[in-house]
């Protein structure tokens, strides 16, 4: 069998899906936004592939009411290898585009669609982690706690709204980008 | 055919007319939504979630404090201490706070001014002088704490100050006491002689949040009453006015109103300045001081009405209108002509060394509003027209500048003092609104007995005067200044200062050092704990000897909006503030052998009831 190769307009689309790969790594994937009667205006973690933003220290110094440990940038190894996964994805992406070679790109969109598995069930692990793993000590004692993945919660006087954000969203398009043109080419 | 159709038009015409005459409604409409057609309760009514239009910083007086109100809701948004002692906030308490107000218990806040650039409000600064033990603080309007404090040598109750030259070159101190200088003992005989009224010309180091005594001057024993700094063509000069220049020594009431007239010092600081650059100046008690008897030039007397209060320069720089308190008219006096007559050495003789201008080669026009009494101090609006209050006839009177007329009068309950315009002594004032500051309130509230409130009252300015709100005040506004809310640029929480050796900002590094008979406790505090000593088995503890010398270094390491902690220790008469993200010092000696509670006394989350400790002061073998 002759190896099927990609059209040129097919490179172009997974070079696009490249560019946005590499460029999600500036923005943020993740965030979760805490509400309360005396926080109206809201308390933000905001998760980047490389790093913490938000109110972190003040969200740490409310959970120990409720006795979870508070989290830092170093509470997450996946921060400091996350930026390299990704780039090293991003440049495939790139080569295999040039190579126009389709069962590379086939592979490649397997790699992609597990890690982004992978990616969610780390998230719904760590979530797991902290809201279950309560201390005994708290002056506030709740029943453990799942905060979900994407939607609404109630802790305490705080309303939680979890959310995918930008960088996820170009992930997401990366990938329709990269189904796209093999949906298209699935015939030859 | 043509005419035919041009007298029905005509005639249709008439009768449209006619009909519109009879039956059309001109009267003029009632739109809802337009601020002339505001109740005056709508006018003043701020609901939640919006803010104030301007802030009023109101003095405090002999609370020596300053009032923060909004405006136009005249709600009062908070007290901040800068002469006396307040324990809501640990003021005099902490190290800072304790070592600038120098065993001062209490002071007298007069007059407060802004810092300006290009004469207008900055909204940078504030300063404020003390007439009852002669110093000056700065405030800095990022935190509304105050920075510093000095004491002014050789003067002896800044009554007049503050005002602040057109780029926040110098404060003036002038004084409302003349006291001997170094306010040695002289007999009151040798009043004429061996008394000055000194003024003080004060900097402030941006930087350093330092304020400086640049140079006095050594004016003659009279009183200095108020004061102004030019503007645009005048904005190197300034104007105080002088009662008692009578030199009487007993008596005042009666002896320092004999003369029909007083003065205004009008003078030239850029000269004054020349002359210190120019070592033209004797040093007293470690002062620079200009006399100016001997060092002559920059200083001019200009006669006015007797016992004048105050003198206030146009938004145009080109006037400076005396009031005339004892005298029912207003004087309206020209920089221009001053100019002109300093320029001609047209000067009536000398008094004190300081050459007199002649009255009438300086004055513009007198107004004396009809039955007008006791007029204390002007503002203006955004269209140069001067607001006067009126102490004695209990008013305030509108009047144009150019012309002398009087425009328009509102009553006010009771007695005004001073009043305070939205950027009223400005280049540019907005208009808008006007507070009139009363000296007395009456019946005005609800009864607390014998001692009452002052009163301020907002007034509507933007056509005809109106009263539109009242509000009741501590003693006692002096002045006031009024700034648009969004000059001013507040913090919520400290920046981290990784360089201050006291600051601890991990729970984790909180530790108690002991250095001979001194013991200092790096702690913080957090909702809802004291942690003094990280590794300790009680970390909220401190415990000493009795005699130690210590030193509890808090830092509040809840870095989040409006969640301030106090520390408090029972028994001890003290308490300090640690505002989000600050570090504050205490100090004490640990004097009394005993078990003493500590608390935070500043209600900070659900369990602010167990931030708790103790100090334990082990009794000395």
């Amino acid at each position: 069998m002759k190896k099927a190769k990609l059209s040129v307009s097919t490179a172009i689309i997974v070079s696009c899906s490249a560019i946005l790969t590499g460029a999600s790594l500036f923005f943020p994937w993740w965030g979760m936004r805490f509400v309360a009667p005396q926080y109206p205006e809201g308390l933000d973690i905001i998760v980047y592939p490389n790093k913490l933003k938000g109110n972190i220290d003040i969200i740490n110094g409310l959970n120990h009411y409720i006795g979870m440990k508070p989290f830092s940038e170093e509470s997450f190894p996946e921060l400091s290898y996350l930026p390299y996964i990704i780039g090293a994805l991003a440049i495939f992406l790139l080569v295999v585009a040039w190579l126009r070679d389709k069962r590379l790109l086939v592979a490649l969109v397997v790699v992609f669609a597990i890690g982004g598995l992978l990616g969610l069930y780390d998230l719904h692990r760590w979530l797991v982690d902290f809201g279950t793993n309560l201390s005994d000590d708290a002056p506030i004692k709740i029943k453990p706690f799942v905060p979900p993945v994407l939607g609404e919660n109630r802790i305490a006087n705080f309303v939680t709204n979890s959310y995918f954000s930008t960088g996820a969203y170009m992930i997401g398009a990366a990938f329709f980008l990269l189904i796209l043109p093999l949906w298209k080419e699935r015939k030859r | 055919m043509k005419k035919k159709w041009i007298s029905a038009i005509s005639g249709l015409a008439v009768g449209v007319l006619a009909s519109a005459v009879f039956f059309g409604d001109f009267s003029p409409k009632q739109p809802t939504s337009t601020a002339s057609a505001k109740t005056n309760a709508e006018k003043v009514y701020v609901p939640f979630g919006k803010k104030d239009e301007y802030y009023l910083f109101a003095s405090g007086g002999h609370s020596g404090q300053l009032f923060v109100y909004g405006v136009p809701s005249l709600r009062r948004i908070r007290t901040v201490p800068v002469f006396s002692l307040d324990s809501a906030t640990g003021y005099g308490w902490d190290e800072h706070s304790k070592k600038m107000l120098g065993g001062y218990t209490w002071g007298d806040l007069h007059h407060p001014a802004f810092s300006e650039t290009n004469g207008e409000y900055d909204g940078k600064y504030l300063f404020a002088t003390d007439v009852a033990n002669s110093r000056a603080a700065v405030l800095d309007l990022k935190t509304f704490t105050v920075k510093d404090i000095i004491s002014v040598p050789n003067t002896s109750g800044p009554h007049c100050a503050a005002f602040v030259t057109e780029n926040t070159e110098y404060l003036f101190l002038p004084t409302r006491f003349a006291v001997p200088l170094g306010n040695k003992y002289e007999s009151l005989d040798d009043y004429s002689t061996k008394y000055r009224g000194v003024m003080s010309a004060v900097t402030f180091d941006e930087k350093a949040q330092k304020l400086h005594i640049a140079y006095q001057v050594a004016l003659p024993p009279w009183s200095y009453d108020l004061s102004d700094a030019g503007k645009k063509i005048s904005k190197d000069w300034a104007v105080v006015t002088t009662y008692n220049t009578e030199e009487a020594t007993t008596n005042l009431e009666i002896n320092a109103s004999k003369e029909d007239r007083d003065f205004i010092v009008l003078f030239n600081w850029k000269e004054l300045e020349k002359m210190v650059k120019e070592g033209k100046y004797d040093i007293v008690d470690g002062q620079k001081v200009i006399f100016p008897e001997k060092q002559k030039g920059g200083i001019y007397l200009v006669p006015v009405a007797k016992s004048p209060h105050g003198v206030d320069v146009t938004p145009d720089g080109k006037r400076f209108i005396a009031s005339g308190k004892l005298a029912p008219l207003l004087t309206v006096f020209s920089f221009e002509k001053a100019f002109k007559a300093i320029e001609n050495k047209d000067f009536a003789g000398e008094r004190n060394g300081i050459p007199i201008l002649r009255y009438e080669s300086v004055m513009e026009r007198e107004v004396n509003p009809e039955n007008a009494l006791g007029p204390l101090h002007t503002q203006f609006d955004d269209k140069g027209m001067a607001y006067t209050t009126m102490f004695i006839s209990s008013e305030v009177v509108k009047w144009d500048p150019n012309t002398g007329e009087v425009l328009d009068r509102v009553p006010v309950q009771y007695s005004p003092g001073h009043s305070v315009a939205a950027e009223g002594d400005t280049v540019s004032p907005d208009g808008k609104y006007l507070v009139s500051l009363n000296k007395l309130a009456k019946d005005s509230y609800l009864s607390v007995g014998p001692s009452h409130p002052e009163s301020m009252q907002l007034i509507d300015i933007s056509g005809k005067m109106e009263v539109i709100q009242s509000a009741p005040v501590d003693p006692e506004p002096h002045y006031g200044q009024m700034i648009k809310a969004d000059k001013i640029k507040t913090i919520n929480v400290y920046p981290k200062d990784e360089s201050n050796p006291d600051a601890v900002y991990n729970q984790k590094d909180a530790r108690i050092v002991r250095k001979g008979n001194e013991v200092h406790v790096y702690g913080i505090a957090m909702r809802s704990k004291f942690i003094f000593d990280a590794k300790a088995k009680r970390p909220d503890v401190i415990e000493v000897n009795e005699g130690d010398k210590v030193f509890v270094h808090l830092t509040n390491i809840d870095r989040d909006e409006d969640i301030t902690h106090g520390f408090a220790i029972n028994r001890y008469n003290l308490n300090i503030e640690v505002q989000p993200g600050q570090t504050n010092t205490v100090e004490f000696v640990a004097d009394k052998a005993g078990t003493y509670p500590i608390y935070c006394t500043n209600f900070c989350s659900a369990l602010h009831q167990e931030m708790t400790g103790y100090l334990l002061v082990k009794p000395k073998q």
